[in-house]
């Protein structure tokens, strides 16, 4: 690749394109900016805290140690206490002194107890870290449990809380601040547990470990439909400002591409000096500069405007391989499209796929570790101030990083003269591209390895899609599975299966195999071990939390983790931390 | 210069080239002609390293066509070279200048001096504004801007207007006298008969004969004779007070004089009439042979 030729490239697509613009589209995009912008300054800046502002009623009088906690949280109201007013639905808590009075009955009242146990726990950290003995402040505390082994008490020594003989809580101690789970009362754990102690333990809830622990521990599910009021307003648009600026580049940069092919008018840049990668890098290179500008736009509005708490080139870095994957797709479908009519239809359909990859799991960040698998969860998580490690970046990024580049080597061997020209359906465009990297029976082998990154996004996106069906429980031939188990080992069936098998039959296709039984058999086993290698691969997924859950661990394992046993009033049942619980 | 071996080019089962073999010398005008379909312009682009052939191999001047040496030395005009419309000739050239690492200067003098040449105005007009006449004059241009030591033009002239048409032939005869060595095809055999040196003629992805026009014509052309007598003889049609008969053989030439001075006649002049290049292409698709006639200097 030739540098001078690929910036000469990007510079000519800028000018060429910069000439086609009327002043109306420009006026629609900025126009589409500033709307944005407008947007998230409301919903992250003062205004998204608005969205919560006094949104519960707290009755407490200022003898309670709870009127500080709720008067320091702007999501509360705090008003007299009123038993009446709780009755009319005017106020959601009640407390008398460190009690609480009411029982909360509606999912609103049920909220309002999550959010208030949330905020005391903040309160008590900010409280606790001024203190000067932090020794005193954070103590560990751990406390031994000593149960029988036997019968369907047996407990799962892989399940949090679950290892016989010991237990710990000492993390509900020290990141709870104290706030009194007591080594072991569990009475705030249950949603909608009246009465109890706030004292849930776990704190630290924007630890994603802390979160795949809450949706094996006593938090059944963990779907979105367990996920209480407010919705996580602020995830949602903090990434719908990172992936809107995508597919208008898309469209640019699709657009592009697919004129090049239409009436040959990329035939002349063929016999340059100009290699493929150079054309294709440096038509390529403006619009990811541009989709990466404006992540870095908008990361640097929200951090020096003050609308973030954080925000960092760590969220840009994010936004570079989902950038890439949004380009290669679009590549890739103009590489396929016979006309601008098709080509609509490619991008809509990469705009969907990629946005419900990116986007829906990006506004559970808080909620589940599934939100990993979206680059832009990374994003939200550094936007709110949300510490990452570099696991959690690599488990991110590397897989759209990964498929980006395959998907740009697979549309490259197309981006040639027989190839870039022909109008051929878009199937068979599909299978051009497979076969044009198969030169012998290793190649069977070799092409497995690189349709892997498929498997890997294709698998972590069913995960993310199914996982809501996690709940659901079936009996299968007397065992006991949840629906979403049985469906995900389904959908990896068949994506490994075509993963394995889609460019032997592109091979056949283009007659690059004999068509014998037994070419067909050795290169059935070239593929099979191709992939099997290259699967080693998917112990990237091993760097977060999915195999927390039993899908997860179904996708990446091939076998269900047995279901969690239902929480009982065991000390175990309130860890929040998995790691709490391990051995 | 080029060097073409047994170029073979396969889309599945169809073969649109059955295997092209010949050579072009250093400033040479060789044209490729034959009916739509006949393999022509796949020729020419796996010459240019558009298309790789399935078999056999090129050079030129030495390098292999996918080369990016051969390129630096290549100048290609296809039949049909849309521009991109939103850019001006001069900004369209100083794009691909800069892609051949021609020095800026350099480039901005080719490009007016071409330009020029080309007779071309409205310089900073949108390409997308300009006739088709104009848009084919900066792709010629475009072909030269790297002052290429060959050049591939297939149907250069290809849906120009006469006069345009003849501009641009005469551009090429021109780029030929400056000692360029030139592929060209064309529909239209004039202007082929007119500029090129050898011919091959190709049909159904054959090469059918090869050799220079002299030669070609000696094969497969005809040579009739106009045999003017002062009276009437068989055959004969009335041209300006004389009898025009048209043989083609000198026996019946003969023959037509023993005719005339029979009926108290004679032979008042003889013309001879060569084929053309057309006539010669048609009798060579008429043959339907397969593989190359070589002809000529080509057959030795």
């Amino acid at each position: 690749m030739e540098w001078d030729k690929l910036l000469r490239v990007a510079r000519w697509e800028v000018t060429k394109n910069a000439g086609g613009l009327d002043r109306r589209t420009v006026a629609v995009m900025a126009l589409s900016l500033i709307a944005m912008g407008g947007v998230a300054a409301i919903a992250v800046g003062g205004g998204g805290a608005g969205l919560d502002d006094g949104l519960y009623r707290v009755g407490a009088d200022d003898a309670s140690p709870f009127y500080d906690v709720a008067a320091a949280d702007g999501t509360f109201v705090v008003r007299d206490p009123d038993p009446a007013a709780v009755e009319r639905g005017e106020q959601e808590l009640l407390f008398r002194g460190t009690r609480l009075v009411s029982v909360p009955r509606t999912p609103k009242e049920r909220a309002a107890l999550d959010e208030f146990r949330s905020s005391t726990e903040r309160y008590n950290d900010r409280t606790l870290a001024r203190d000067d003995n932090q020794t005193a402040a954070f103590p560990v505390s751990v406390t031994l449990v000593y149960r029988e082994q036997a019968g369907a008490d047996v407990l799962d020594p892989r399940e949090d809380g679950g290892a016989a003989g010991s237990d710990s809580d000492s993390d509900d101690g020290a990141s709870g601040g104290g706030t009194g789970d007591g080594g072991g009362s569990d009475g705030g754990a249950s949603a909608g547990g009246s009465g109890g102690s706030l004292g849930e333990a776990g704190g630290g809830g924007a630890s994603l470990s802390g979160l795949g622990a809450r949706l094996t521990g006593e938090v059944q599910g963990g779907t979105p439909s367990d996920i209480s009021p407010p919705f996580p307003f602020e995830s949602l648009v903090l990434a719908f400002l990172y992936i809107v600026p995508m597919n208008f580049v898309i469209q640019a940069y699709g657009s592009s591409m697919l004129s090049e092919r239409l009436n040959r008018r990329g035939e002349l840049l063929l016999v340059t000096p100009a290699s493929r990668a150079d054309i294709i890098a440096g038509k390529t290179l403006p619009y990811l500069l541009g989709a990466v500008g404006v992540a870095t736009a908008i990361t640097a509005t929200l951090r020096f405007g003050g609308l973030a708490p954080g925000g960092s080139p760590i969220a840009v870095l994010a936004v570079v391989p989902l950038a890439l994957l949004f380009l290669a797709a679009t590549f890739c479908g103009a590489m396929f499209a016979r006309s601008f009519k098709e080509l609509t239809f490619v991008t809509v359909t990469i705009t969907v796929s990629l946005t419900s990859y990116a986007f829906v799991p990006a506004i559970f960040t808080d909620i589940t570790p599934i939100a990993l698998i979206s680059p832009l969860t990374l994003v939200v998580m550094d936007l709110t101030g949300q510490a990452i490690s570099p696991s959690a970046f690599a488990f991110s990024t590397l897989p759209p990083l990964v498929t980006a580049l395959v998907l740009f080597g697979l549309g490259a061997g197309l981006y040639r003269e027989e190839d870039m020209f022909t109008q051929r359906p878009i199937p068979l465009k599909v299978l051009d591209a497979l076969s044009g990297r198969i030169r012998s029976r290793r190649s069977a082998a070799k092409m497995s390895v690189v349709l892997l990154p498929f498997v890997v996004v294709a698998e972590l996106v069913a995960i993310a899609f199914l996982f809501v069906l996690d709940s659901v429980s079936l009996n299968v031939f007397g065992t006991n599975q949840t629906l979403g188990v049985l469906l995900i080992l389904g959908v990896v069936a068949v994506v490994e299966e075509v993963a394995k098998s889609l460019h032997v039959y592109a091979g056949y296709d283009a007659a690059r195999y004999e068509r014998t039984v037994r070419s067909a058999l050795g290169l059935g086993a070239l593929s099979g071990l191709g992939f099997f290698l290259a699967e080693k691969g998917l112990l990237i997924a091993r760097l977060s939390d999915l195999e927390s859950l039993s899908i997860g661990q179904a996708a990446l394992q091939g076998r269900p983790r047995p279901p969690a046993s239902r929480c009982g009033p065991s000390p175990c049942c309130s860890c929040s931390r998995r790691s709490s619980c391990t051995r | 210069m080029i060097d073409a071996r047994d170029l073979r080019k396969e889309y599945g089962d169809f073969v649109a080239v059955r295997g092209s073999s010949f050579t072009v010398d250093r400033g040479e005008v060789f044209g490729i002609i034959g009916p739509n379909g006949a393999g022509k312009t796949t020729t020419l682009k796996m010459l240019a390293g558009l298309l790789d052939p399935t078999s056999g191999e090129a050079t030129i001047a030495g390098y292999d066509t996918e080369t990016t040496e051969m390129r630096r030395r290549l100048g290609f005009l296809p039949e049909e070279s849309p521009l991109y419309e939103e850019m001006t000739p001069l900004s369209y050239l100083d794009f691909f200048a800069d892609l051949y690492d021609v020095d800026p200067d350099v480039a901005d003098e080719r490009t007016h001096e071409t330009l020029d040449e080309l007779d071309l105005e409205h310089r900073d007009r949108k390409l997308g504004d300009m006739s088709k006449g104009m848009k084919r004059k900066v792709a010629i241009a475009r072909s030269l801007i790297n002052d290429p030591d060959v050049l591939i033009y297939d149907e250069p002239a290809s849906g120009l207007d006469p006069l345009t048409t003849n501009y641009v032939i005469e551009f090429t005869e021109q780029l030929a006298a400056e000692g360029k060595t030139i592929v060209f095809s064309a529909h239209n055999l004039f202007h082929v008969e007119s500029i090129c040196d050898r011919v091959a003629i190709m049909n159904e992805g054959d090469i059918v004969a090869r050799g220079d026009l002299a030669a070609l014509q000696d094969e497969y052309g005809e040579t009739r004779y106009h045999v003017y007598t002062t009276v009437d003889v068989p055959d004969a049609t009335r041209v300006n007070g004389n009898y025009e008969r048209v043989v083609e053989s000198m026996a019946a030439v003969e023959e037509t004089r023993e005719a005339a001075q029979a009926a108290g006649g004679e032979v008042v002049d003889i013309r001879t009439e060569e084929s053309s290049l057309e006539e010669v292409f048609l009798n060579v698709a008429d043959a339907g042979t397969r593989g190359t006639r070589y002809v000529g200097e080509d057959a030795t």
